[in-house]
């Protein structure tokens, strides 16, 4: 099986971009896939925090970095590493991997390449849509949505989303539904992967005291969104098998 | 017959198993799990609330002071039967459901009983199949029942079917309120009504008449006052006024209800799966 690099990033803050590299992480993990992630938070690390034994931190901005995700790829037991990019940094980033020639390993079917594109509500996402099109292009380009923290729904102009993602063909629209807030915020305090809160396990491995209720709306959305990747085929597009119809 | 032949202690008591002991868990509290008796009906006004009520008072007179649970926030009806166990619930916030369904889940050797108003009936079992709460309830000693409460219309049946299927791992009791009047032809046809011709819990809520029925629905009436104070007293609460034949009839209707409440919980504990898939 090829190497596989997930990409997970968005222009700006604030869209649950880490949370959504939560998701994938604990659907991987559900699918029995073995994985590495790298939190490009540099220093501090959220996704590190709530997946602390397959993550890595990096500063994405120095080649020692760069080097260190990418020379690794061939050799690692672990197939598929799941970068967390920093908000501001996507487009810095994919503009760094095609400097050192991943992309072409990519071309050459040395790797595969995924990216989840997280975008907020505003039009401004558009043309942050816009900015990354060039990297995306045959690639497997997922662009979500994410309704965790908010109902208010996508107010984009239908023809003018039509024309951006026309130059992504293939672009696949990925939905994350909204996520109760009390329980969100609970899964927040304890600082654990959503499968660990559903299955009342704190961090040391010791039994947790979380809510049965919150437990339950953290089970349930978690059921939608692994229906969602399974529906837009995420594993088999990541391991280039017939890619399911999304 | 005393209160006491009504007591859930003296028969079922599964051997406490070691591990559960060493880890120092109090006997009679493991061996022995509390009911949490879920009252629900499609529509209202089915004597869902007195059957409540009725409930709890047999918990009370088992020695198993009950938490009372009522969700009908607007009118809080059962508060003032019980005014000190009673907790009134929002259903619509999340802090509520909390409140609710944590509570009713926890290892406590109090009996619950829950009286689903028919406003929140969907809001309620949707939180509750989420939860998962039936396997962590009993995975905490704690073994829950369903009482459905049924009326004249083919649709309660249908809602009825459909609920023990969605919880089938949890008993479910039919309930059927004769006071209601007979069955419509059409109901008696659907195939909601047919699926419960051979379900194994069901009980009656006998006949009762009228002035005797309008007394018991006094909020204030302690039912089990009227079980345990004699007969030949007629003088103020319980028994508003009622004459000796009427003060009988009350009586023998709870003893009757009592009876079946005993019969359908002894049947519900035993028939559930011999323990938890998780234990705390």
């Amino acid at each position: 099986m090829k190497p596989v690099v997930l990409m997970v990033g968005a222009d700006k803050g604030g869209v649950g971009k880490t949370t959504v590299t939560r998701t994938v992480l604990d659907y991987l993990a559900a699918k029995n896939v073995l994985v590495r992630a790298f939190d490009a938070e540099h220093p501090r690390g959220t996704l590190q925090r709530f997946h602390p034994d397959v993550t890595e931190v990096v500063d994405i901005t120095t080649a020692a970095d760069q080097m260190k995700m990418i020379d690794t790829l061939a050799t690692s037991e672990v197939k598929v590493s799941v970068i967390d990019i920093s908000a501001g940094l996507l487009a810095e980033t994919l503009k760094a991997f095609t400097d050192v020639g991943f992309f072409d390993l990519v071309h050459e079917g040395e790797f595969n390449f995924g990216l989840m594109h997280v975008v907020g509500s505003s039009v401004a996402s558009l043309d942050e849509i816009a900015e990354v099109l060039p990297y995306a292009r045959g690639k497997h380009y997922f662009i979500v949505k994410n309704f965790i923290n908010d109902t208010s729904f996508f107010e984009w102009n239908p023809t003018v989303y039509r024309n951006y993602f026309r130059g992504a063909a293939d672009a696949v629209e990925v939905n994350i539904p909204k996520l109760n807030e009390m329980a969100y915020e609970q899964v927040e305090i304890a600082g654990v992967p959503f499968s660990d809160f559903v299955g009342n396990r704190q961090s040391n491995g010791q039994v947790a005291n979380n809510s049965l209720v919150l437990r339950g709306y953290v089970r349930t959305w978690m059921r939608n969104i692994t229906d969602e990747y399974d529906r837009v085929g995420l594993l088999d597009r990541l391991y280039d098998r017939t890619a399911a119809a999304a | 017959m005393t209160v006491s032949d009504f007591s859930t202690a003296s028969t079922i008591a599964p051997p406490l198993p070691p591990e559960r002991a060493e880890r120092g868990y109090p006997a009679n509290d493991a061996a022995r799990p509390s009911f949490a008796a879920i009252v629900a009906s499609l529509h209202g006004r089915t004597g869902k609330t007195l059957f409540a009520r009725v409930l709890a008072d047999y918990f009370l007179l088992s020695g198993n002071r009950p938490l009372v649970f009522d969700t009908d926030f607007t009118e809080q009806t059962l508060r003032a039967s019980f005014p000190f166990d009673t907790i009134v619930l929002d259903l619509s916030e999340t802090r509520d459901q909390m409140m609710l369904f944590d509570t009713v889940a926890a290892r406590s050797p109090e009996a619950r009983v829950v009286d689903v108003s028919h406003y929140v009936f969907r809001k309620f079992f949707k939180v509750m199949h989420d939860c998962d709460f039936v396997s962590e309830a009993r995975g905490r000693q704690v073994e829950p029942v369903i009482f459905y409460i049924a009326d004249r219309n083919a649709d309660a049946y249908e809602e009825g079917r459909q609920l023990r299927e969605r919880f089938s791992d949890c008993a479910l009791v039919l309930v059927e309120n004769v006071f209601l009047g007979p069955l419509k032809e059409k109901t008696l046809r659907s195939a909601g009504y047919r699926a419960f011709d051979s379900h194994e819990l069901c009980m009656m809520l006998p006949l009762l008449d009228p002035a005797v029925a309008a007394a018991i629905q006094e909020a204030e009436i302690s039912l089990s006052e009227v079980i345990t104070r004699p007969l030949s007293r007629s003088d103020g609460n319980p028994f508003a006024g009622l004459t000796f034949d009427q003060r009988a009839e009350m009586r023998g209707w709870l003893m009757k209800v009592f009876r079946d409440i005993h019969r359908v919980t002894r049947a519900a504990q035993s028939r559930a799966p011999q323990l938890a898939p998780i234990d705390y």
